[in-house]
């Protein structure tokens, strides 16, 4: 509120320092918010690549798995996940995307050699080895999904964070305080038009003073010559 | 119990199996089953030859694990009554092709230790349609320990190989070693010492054809993966098409392998697959038409020297099928497929 302010000279320069500083965090994080925009507008159509990849991956692997456990069994199906000793890693670092902080996860040994499955070659069927293999393919999709979607969820938010900042400079900061600049403006310059009035009062007053002041002296000086002129005429 | 000793008795034999491959289910049969849904085809199953597994089962398990579980069982049961009837050399011929089942329940054991899966769940993936008796299963599934199963099997086919093949496995720690320790001791008994005459001289084709097959889809498998096996990992002994070094060099070229099946003896069998696995990357076309292949060598066997072992193996051969089918429609229906492309892809009808 305009009122809660003194309307002193010093809070208008620190009020003009306010404004100047807001407006340039303003541009800034305009800025940021548009660079962000292009930034998530990039991850949003890999994001959506990602997705239907990723849904694509799963309804062929859900397919493949289906087929084999009809063909081969349910029980050999199991038998052959159940064979794998090498689990698949992931590990996450992060990178940093005009100041969001967003992971980056990368996955080791999903894709493994016919050899390196766990079950044995001369038991098995082809059935099994796709199978696995859309199943490696599907992890591999997930976690590119994993990244992607976090980071474009992180965006989203930063976005979010960067647009409620930018609204809240524009259409509450900025306002309050040019309205409590125009405030102090307006009461200083009250004050100093009354100021002037001020002055203007005791200036005059000073100036009636001063010509009560002469008149007085002259009416004393006239009454003093006036018995001097009597004496002497007789 | 019957064994290898006596003489063989297949008049008796082939009565009844012919019986019993007279109640199998027929394409109609299939072409109901594919309408249905799991628990529908479970009904059907209730009201045909499947009555007492699917009654027995029906508490614990439901939809399509009852179907399979009671597949499994019935597979279980028919088998370990042909192997009661035959006797004398009869039995050599039929217990050398159901030893796969005994095969299956040593790596059932070995993955579920591996993988510390409880023992009621190894016990209901067992399918006891092999030789090994009921108290040789149980001993194999109260073993504790991978080293304790190679004990157990210490003595039957199995146990040399395994136990050559457990440093392997304690040094790498993966299972490949000895699962293919008791394939390999599997099909190597499948011709071993096998005296051929007239009656079994299809049996002896088939079995070596399921070998030459056997090492045809590795070799394929090997080609597309890219990975660099030692030949002793895959390869089969008993084949007519390749040889071990043969097949190592050719899986490094998948077209050189593809030519070289193409030119052999079942080329004309396989010129359709062939050519699908040309034109795209999937192996699975081409094992279909390999099992079609088998088929159709034991569909031939059924009609040949009506009184020997081709009629046993051939109805053996038709419940496998018949389980499968039923599974596939089973699984298919359950993962929302279409009757007609369960009939395509999964059901040779």
């Amino acid at each position: 509120m305009a009122e809660d302010v003194k309307p002193t000279r010093k809070n208008l320069m620190e009020i003009e320092d306010r404004i100047e500083l807001s407006e340039r965090g303003h541009d800034t994080l305009e800025q940021k918010r548009d660079g962000l925009i292009m930034e998530f507008m990039d991850i949003l159509d890999q994001a959506k690549d990602v997705r239907s990849d990723l849904n694509e991956d799963y309804d062929h692997a859900q397919e493949t798995i289906n087929m084999a456990r009809a063909v081969e069994g349910d029980v050999a199906v199991r038998g052959a996940a159940a064979a794998l000793k090498e689990h698949p890693e992931i590990t996450s670092q992060s990178k940093n995307i005009m100041g969001v902080v967003v992971p980056q996860i990368e996955s080791s040994r999903v894709r493994k050699r016919l050899d390196e499955r766990g079950y044995g070659l001369l038991g098995s069927s082809s059935r099994i080895d796709e199978t696995a293999e859309a199943y490696e393919e599907l992890i591999e999709t997930i976690v590119l999904a994993a990244e992607v979607e976090t980071a474009m969820r992180k965006m989203l938010e930063e976005i979010e964070k960067t647009k409620r900042r930018v609204n809240a400079l524009e259409f509450k900061l900025l306002p309050d305080l040019r309205k409590n600049q125009e405030y102090i403006e307006q009461k200083l310059e009250e004050q100093e038009r009354e100021e002037i009035f001020r002055l203007k009062k005791i200036k005059a007053k000073k100036e009636e003073e001063a010509s009560e002041a002469a008149e007085a002296e002259r009416e004393a000086d006239e009454t003093a010559e006036e018995p001097e002129r009597v004496s002497a005429d007789d | 119990m019957s064994t290898a000793s006596g003489t063989s008795n297949p008049e008796y034999v082939v009565a009844r199996v012919r019986a019993r491959k007279a109640s199998l289910f027929g394409d109609d049969d299939y072409r109901k089953l594919v309408r249905m849904g799991p628990a529908e085809i479970a009904r059907q199953m209730e009201e045909s030859t499947y009555e007492d597994e699917i009654n027995a089962l029906g508490a614990r398990y439901s939809g399509v694990d009852l179907v399979e579980y009671a597949l499994n069982r019935d597979l279980a049961g028919q088998f370990d009554d042909v192997l009661g009837w035959t006797e004398g050399r009869l039995y050599d011929l039929i217990a050398r092709y159901l030893r796969k089942f005994d095969a299956w329940n040593v790596k059932t054991v070995i993955r579920g230790l591996y993988s510390n899966v409880d023992r009621e769940t190894v016990e209901a993936d067992l399918i006891r349609a092999g030789e090994f008796s009921d108290r040789q299963v149980d001993r194999l599934l109260n073993a504790g320990s991978i080293e304790g199963v190679v004990e157990v099997l210490d003595g039957t086919l199995y146990g040399g190989p395994l136990a050559d093949a457990l440093e392997e496995y304690e040094d790498a720690g993966v299972l490949v070693p000895l699962e293919n320790a008791v394939d390999r001791a599997y099909y190597e008994q499948l011709l071993a010492n096998l005296v051929v005459d007239e009656a079994t001289e299809m049996y002896r084709e088939f079995l070596t054809a399921e070998i030459d097959f056997r090492n045809a889809r590795n070799g394929l498998r090997l080609a597309r993966s890219g990975a660099d096996l030692d030949p002793a990992a895959y390869y089969i002994d008993g084949g007519r098409l390749f040889s071990a070094s043969e097949l190592s060099a050719l899986s490094e070229s998948r077209d050189e392998l593809l030519a070289r099946i193409r030119d052999s003896v079942y080329g004309d069998q396989l010129d359709n697959a062939l050519t699908v696995v040309e034109e795209t990357e999937s192996l699975i076309g081409f094992e279909r038409a390999l099992e079609t292949a088998l088929q159709s060598y034991a569909d031939r066997l059924g009609v040949v020297h009506p009184l020997s072992v081709t009629p046993v193996v051939s109805y053996i051969l038709a419940k496998e099928r018949e389980v499968d089918n039923i599974r596939a429609i089973a699984r298919g229906r359950e993962a929302g497929l279409s009757p007609e492309r369960i009939e395509a892809e999964l059901v040779v009808l």
